[in-house]
């Protein structure tokens, strides 16, 4: 599968409605669908080279535990009552109750989706995609996230040199303090290599050799923006929508000028990413439950957002138009499976150069 | 003049970082009915304030400093602590230990806070990306990081070098601390479930600062004091080497100011 082709956009924006349609709607059998839609997509559209980060199922496990712990020992309210704590321990002390259990174990559920929501993105985008997403404003910036990911791997090789050589010296680490003559020669060294990079950048024409200053009016410009975005932020706890357009209002500034800011930089694209029609479904599907969850739409029972088991435990409601419209998170996992061919997924796009130079 | 400029963007940004994190403690009784009513909108709008306010920082930070030599210092040294936090992946330290705080507070102290602020952030972004752990809480991390390495700019330099490890010790002592402290409030509010630790809109500053102490205690004191004996075992070892290894290099960089 041709990950690197995917267009890492349309990822973050399915990423985006993922954690949001988690984190809106109350209920573990949504939670449930958003979780196993990413771990589809997550099985499905990994690349090939990217096996899990993390062990998720035993994350999974620490953390329904804990949340379900702390919440069935901090809380005493709920009708069954599983036994009773002494009083006069300090917080924990009453009774401890299956619906605060259920309640933790809830949080808990959360979590991990979102947890497993971007363990799919890692998985499916590649760290150059990622990269790439970067404003060309913040072009300098970029460069040092590539140098530091180039350089990881050689950093990891220098490493094992070093230890190599201080161990054919009869240096064996054992404590913290026998890890000084390894990691001091590789700063050095490191360092030593920052040098060569510098000068070999400043040989090929890249930047200046000294410092410089952004021009006053683009600073204006950014403090605008940002007393905008941050007056707006405050006000949105008081009278919601006003506040809510003075902040959009601040944040389109700020866009704007990194977009001006982007324009003045000369940018090549070795391999295009085109907006395909596979990237527009994935982005349509992907919002399809946001439109339901925050729309006054009257055909959809928003009581089913809002589940709490206090008093009395219940069975959660569901809604099935909102349930089918969250399984639509897992289209790509569909996409891919249906098509067979997962190549469908990433259209590949014959690598030619395209020169966006603005100067 | 466009220093001021820059200095008032410094201050609304810290303004903006402080009070993102601090919101949960100060939202007054009037609001509550607001926060209350839309739950999800208070946080989701935080991080979103809190992107742009980075965002923001980074252009005018990068507007300062893009110099050949401290984009290849930065990316190297970025590299090395990148490389840190995958070993700590790879073979995780019971506790709150990681070693990705020491070679920031280092290279702050002897770049200064701009370059600390910097590598700061780089460094979680970068190695966010290389272990794949890119999610909410980057931009927080991010963030936090950032203020580590700038404080650790701001701090006096000693003539001796064993009052110089007495005061890295105790400032990587204190963030270690201080930085799960302050990341515990980002979803602090997420988990609003009426317990005597969880966040109660409204509460006052009083109360807030209680149910929050009572929720670290609980939840983040032992694993971060684990974090901060990591940091002081961490520069009592290599601090001084470290320090001065960085400050040969920095003459030879000779980051010029061209004000």
């Amino acid at each position: 599968m041709m990950n690197d082709d995917l267009d890492a956009r349309s990822w973050v924006v399915w990423v985006a409605a993922a954690v949001i349609t988690a984190l809106a709607a109350h209920n573990p059998f949504y939670t449930l669908i958003v979780l196993a839609a990413a771990g589809a997509v997550g099985v499905v559209c990994a690349r090939p080279d990217m096996g899990l980060p993390l062990p998720l199922a035993r994350i999974g496990l620490v953390i329904l535990f804990f949340t379900t712990l702390f919440n069935a020992l901090m809380v005493h309210v709920g009708a069954t009552v599983l036994f009773r704590l002494p009083g006069n321990w300090l917080w924990i002390g009453g009774p401890v109750t299956v619906e605060a259990a259920v309640v933790g174990a809830g949080n808990g559920l959360v979590l991990f989706t979102l947890l497993v929501v971007f363990t799919t993105m890692n998985r499916v985008v590649s760290t150059g995609e990622l990269v790439r997403l970067a404003p060309r404003a913040l072009r300098d910036l970029a460069v040092v996230v590539l140098i530091a990911i180039t350089y990881v791997p050689e950093t990891m090789n220098q490493l094992r040199r070093i230890r190599e050589a201080q161990a054919i010296r009869g240096h064996r680490v054992r404590g913290l303090r026998d890890w000084r003559p390894v990691l001091i020669p590789l700063l050095i060294g490191g360092l030593e290599r920052a040098m060569g990079v510098a000068e070999a950048m400043v040989a090929r024409g890249y930047g200046s050799t000294a410092d410089s200053r952004q021009p006053l009016a683009t600073q204006l410009v950014l403090l605008l923006g940002l007393l905008a975005a941050f007056a707006g932020w405050v006000i949105s706890f008081w009278v919601g929508w006003p506040g809510w357009m003075l902040m959009g209002g601040g944040v389109v500034i700020i866009l704007l000028l990194l977009w001006q800011l982007g324009r003045q930089t000369p940018f090549t694209r070795y391999r295009p990413r085109p907006m395909t029609k596979w990237h527009v479904g994935l982005m349509g599907t992907a919002v399809f439950p946001l439109l339901l969850i925050f729309l006054p739409l009257p055909f959809v029972d928003k009581t089913t957002f809002n589940y709490s088991p206090y008093p009395q435990l219940t069975i959660p409601g569901f809604d099935l138009l909102t349930g089918f419209s969250m399984l639509l998170l897992s289209y790509p996992a569909l996409a891919g499976w249906f098509n067979g061919n997962e190549s469908q997924l990433a259209p590949t796009a014959a690598p030619q150069v395209k020169s966006d130079d603005n100067d | 003049m466009r220093q001021g400029v820059t200095a008032v963007i410094y201050t609304v940004s810290a303004v903006i970082g402080v009070a993102a994190f601090a919101y949960p403690f100060v939202l007054p009784q009037t609001a509550v009915a607001r926060t209350t009513a839309h739950a999800v909108d208070a946080p989701l709008l935080t991080l979103f304030l809190i992107v742009i306010s980075l965002a923001v920082l980074l252009v005018e930070v990068q507007g300062q400093a893009v110099s050949a030599k401290v984009v290849a210092a930065l990316g190297v040294l970025v590299a090395v602590t990148a490389v840190l936090r995958f070993l700590d992946t790879l073979f995780p330290i019971p506790g709150g230990f990681t070693p990705i705080f020491a070679p920031i507070i280092l290279a702050g102290y002897v770049f200064g806070a701009r370059f600390g602020f910097l590598l700061g952030t780089m460094a979680l972004l970068a190695s966010a990306l290389i272990t794949g752990n890119v999610g909410p809480w980057l931009p927080y991390q991010m963030f936090t990081a950032g203020w580590v390495g700038m404080t650790a700019g701001w701090l006096p330099h000693p003539r001796r070098p064993r009052r110089q490890i007495i005061l890295l010790v105790c400032f990587g002592f204190a963030w270690g601390l201080l930085f799960g402290a302050i990341m515990n409030l980002y979803f602090w509010p997420f988990v609003s479930d009426g317990t005597a630790a969880s966040w109660q809109p409204g509460s006052g500053l009083r109360d807030g600062i209680g149910r929050y102490a009572a929720f670290y205690l609980v939840t983040s004191l032992v694993w971060d004091v684990g974090r901060g004996v990591g940091n002081v075992a961490l520069i009592l070892v290599l601090g001084m080497p470290t320090v001065r290894a960085l400050a040969r290099f920095r003459d030879r960089f000779q980051f010029v100011k061209t004000e």
